[in-house]
C-alpha cells in the first residue's frame, strides 16, 4: 500500500505541486505591478542586469577574506548537488524512464560519490555557519533551516539507497524527494530559481543610475 | 513592521493553498486513475543503474559452489586440502585463470578466524568498554558532580574561538557521530539489534550505515586536516604542560591546574583525534577500496586496527562530550558562541586569562549582549586570533 502510494498518487501530487508552485510564485514575481521609473537613464540597465547577474558569482573584494568558508563551501554544496541531481546514473536513468523519454551520459560511480561528499560537506558547514554566525542566526527564518534539514535529509536517504539492493531504502529516498518537492515553492529553496531574476532586476536598478556595484 | 509579518505569512499561507489546490484539481484525473484498481507496476519505480557494490555482491551471491566436480577422481585431493585448512594455519595456494590476489586460494582459513574475532572478541570487547566509559562517567558525576567556578561565572567574556574554528570543530563532530554511530551498528548490531528489531529491519539498518560510513568517511578525513591547520600551531606541548598533568588536570584534588590556551589534557585528546583520526581513516581508506590490490590477509588486519582505533577514539570522545558540556561549569560556551567567562579562562586557563587581562580583550556583559544580536549595533571586538 504504501509502496503504491509513495511510487503513485504521491509522486504525482508532489510533481504537480512543485511545477505549478514554482511556475506560480515566478509568475506572481514578474507580474508584479511595479512604479515606473521616469528618472532620465544614465546607463543601460540591461548591460547593468547582465554584469549584475555574473559578478555576483564572486564576492566583494572588500568582504572576500571574511567569506572564503561561505564562499568555499556555496560552491561545493551547490556543484555538487547539481552534479548529483543531473549526472548520477540513477537519477539520469530515472528522468530517461520515467519523465523526459530521453537522456544524457552519466558520471562515473567515483564521481557520483564524489560529489555527494563535496554536497553533504559544503551543506553542513554552511549550515553550522549559519547556527554559529550570531548575525546570520538572527537573520536566518525557520524555513531556512528546513529548507537546509530536509535537503540534508534528501541526500542522506539517497545515499543510504545507494546500493540499490533495498526496495524500502528506495521508497524512503522517493517519500523524502516528494516532500522536498512540495516543499520547494513555498520556501527558500525557491532560490534556485529566482536568483537569476532578482541578480537581474538589483543590477538593472543600479545600472539605471550608474551605480557600479 | 508589525503588520509586515502576519500580512506576509497570510498571503503565504493563502498561495500555498491556492497551489495544493490547484495542484489537486489538476491531479484529479491521475487521482481518478488511482481509484480504479491499478497496477504498481505500471507507476515509475527505481531504475537499475549499475553500482559496482551491488553487482559485486550479486555476482557473489550467484555462487552455488558447485562447479564441475568428481568426486571419485578429486575426492583425496580434496580430502587432504581440508585435512590441510583444518590442520593448520597455512592456505594451501594453487593455481587460477583469475588473475588476482588470493586467486589461487581455495579456501582462506584465516578468514574463518578474523570473522569468529570480529563478531566475539572485537565485539564484546567493544560493548564492554562503551558501558565502562558510561559506569564511570556516571560514577564521576555522581561524586564529583559539575565542576564549579569558584565564585560563579562573571558575564563578562573574552573571544576565544572564530567562526570558522567552530564551524571546523562541529563539522567533524558531526562527521564523527555519524560515522561512530553507523560503525556501532555495523560492529554491534547483530547480538543487540537483531533481537530489539528483527532481521529484516535490521538488515535495511546495517545496509543504509554501511553505505552512510562509506560515504562520509572521507569526509572525516578532510575535516581532520581542517583541524590539524587550524588549531594545531595553539595544540604544541610547552613548558607547563607535565605539571598539569601531574595534577591530573585539576580533577583530582581541589583547585584547578595551571593552563595556557588549551592545557595539557586538550593538547593531548587533539593530538589523539589527529593522529588515531588519521589511522582510521588510513585504515578505512584500504577497507573502502578494495582494488588496489591488498590481499584478504591485509583487509582483515585493517579492518581490525580500523575498530580498535575507533572504539578508542569513540570512548575517549565520550569523556570529551561530559567534560565540554555538563563536567565542567562554562566550558560549552566556547564553542557555542565563541565566547568563554573571563573567570572561566582564570580558572582553567590561567596564563591565557592573564594574557587577555593584560591586553585588555575582555568585553562586557552589555556588549557581549550585543553582539549576539540581542540590542543595538553589532561590532566584531579586537581578539588575537585575528580572525
Amino acid at each position: 500500500m504504501i509502496e503504491y502510494l509513495i511510487d503513485g498518487p504521491l509522486w504525482y501530487l508532489s510533481l504537480v505541486v512543485f511545477c505549478v508552485g514554482v511556475v506560480w510564485q515566478l509568475g506572481s514575481i514578474i507580474f508584479a505591478s511595479r512604479k515606473t521609473d521616469l528618472s532620465v537613464a544614465r546607463d543601460s540597465a540591461s548591460s547593468g542586469a547582465v554584469k549584475t547577474v555574473f559578478s555576483r558569482f564572486l564576492p566583494h573584494k572588500e568582504i572576500a577574506p571574511r567569506i572564503r568558508m561561505q564562499v568555499a563551501a556555496g560552491y561545493m554544496f551547490h556543484l555538487g548537488l547539481f552534479a548529483l541531481l543531473f549526472f548520477a546514473a540513477p537519477h539520469v536513468l530515472f528522468l530517461e524512464q520515467h519523465l523526459l523519454g530521453f537522456g544524457w551520459t552519466p558520471m562515473p560511480h567515483w564521481a557520483f560519490i564524489v560529489s555527494a561528499q563535496f554536497a553533504f560537506l559544503g551543506l553542513i558547514m554552511l549550515w553550522l555557519r549559519r547556527m554559529v554566525n550570531p548575525v546570520s542566526r538572527l537573520i536566518s527564518t525557520f524555513d531556512d533551516h528546513v529548507a537546509a534539514i530536509l535537503t540534508f535529509i534528501v541526500m542522506l536517504t539517497g545515499c543510504f539507497a545507494l546500493l540499490e539492493g533495498s526496495t524500502a531504502l528506495r521508497l524512503l529516498h522517493r517519500f523524502t524527494v516528494e516532500l522536498w518537492l512540495i516543499y520547494f515553492p513555498f520556501s527558500a529553496l525557491m532560490h534556485t530559481f529566482t536568483f537569476v531574476p532578482s541578480r537581474a532586476f538589483t543590477g538593472a536598478w543600479f545600472g539605471r543610475r550608474g551605480i557600479d556595484a | 513592521m508589525d503588520h509586515f509579518l502576519p500580512k506576509r505569512f497570510f498571503n503565504c499561507l493563502a498561495r500555498s493553498t491556492s497551489t495544493v489546490l490547484l495542484s489537486l484539481s489538476l491531479f484529479l484525473p491521475q487521482l481518478s486513475n488511482a481509484a480504479v484498481p491499478q497496477k504498481h507496476e505500471d507507476f515509475p519505480q527505481g531504475v537499475s543503474a549499475i553500482n559496482p557494490g551491488s553487482e559485486l555482491w550479486r555476482e557473489v551471491r550467484r555462487r552455488d559452489g558447485s562447479g564441475e566436480f568428481n568426486e571419485v577422481n578429486q575426492g583425496l585431493l580434496v580430502n587432504e586440502l581440508l585435512h590441510e585448512i583444518r590442520k593448520g594455519q597455512q592456505m594451501p595456494q594453487g593455481t587460477s585463470q583469475v588473475d588476482q590476489v588470493d586467486g589461487g586460494v581455495l579456501i582462506n582459513a584465516q578468514g574463518k578466524r578474523w570473522a569468529l574475532f570480529r563478531m566475539t572478541t572485537l565485539a564484546d570487547y567493544s560493548a564492554i568498554a562503551i558501558a565502562v566509559i558510561f559506569v564511570i562517567i556516571t560514577l564521576f558525576f555522581v561524586i564529583r558532580g559539575k565542576v564549579p567556578i569558584e565564585g560563579g561565572l562573571s558575564g563578562n567574556v573574552v573571544k576565544r574561538f572564530s567562526d570558522y574554528e567552530r564551524v571546523v570543530h562541529w563539522t567533524l563532530a558531526i562527521v564523527f557521530l555519524f560515522l561512530a554511530i553507523s560503525g556501532l551498528i555495523l560492529l554491534l548490531g547483530r547480538p543487540l539489534l537483531i533481537p530489539l528489531f528483527g532481521k529484516d529491519l535490521f538488515a535495511l539498518l546495517a545496509s543504509a550505515s554501511k553505505e552512510g560510513h562509506n560515504l562520509f568517511g572521507p569526509l572525516f578525513l578532510v575535516s581532520l586536516i581542517m583541524m590539524l591547520i587550524s588549531f594545531g600551531r595553539r595544540n604544541i606541548y610547552e613548558k607547563g604542560d607535565l605539571t598539569w598533568l601531574l595534577k591530573g588536570g585539576g580533577l583530582i584534588g581541589k583547585g584547578h591546574v595551571s593552563g595556557g590556551f588549551f592545557n595539557m589534557g586538550e593538547k593531548t585528546w587533539y593530538w589523539m583525534v589527529i593522529l588515531i583520526g588519521l589511522v582510521i581513516s588510513i585504515s578505512g581508506l584500504v577497507l573502502v577500496s578494495p582494488n588496489f590490490g591488498q590481499s584478504r590477509l591485509i583487509m582483515e588486519f585493517t579492518h581490525i586496527v580500523h575498530v580498535v582505533s575507533g572504539m578508542i577514539l569513540i570512548v575517549v570522545s565520550i569523556g570529551h562530550m561530559y567534560l565540554g558540556s555538563i563536567g565542567s561549569e562554562g566550558a560549552l560556551e566556547g564553542m557555542k558562541s565563541g565566547y568563554v567567562d573571563i573567570k572561566w579562562a582564570d580558572a582553567h586557563h590561567d596564563r591565557w586569562g592573564k594574557h587577555c587581562h593584560e591586553q585588555d580583550l575582555i568585553v562586557s556583559a552589555e556588549e557581549y549582549a550585543r553582539l549576539q544580536g540581542q540590542t543595538g549595533n553589532i561590532s566584531e571586538p579586537a581578539t588575537e586570533q585575528g580572525k
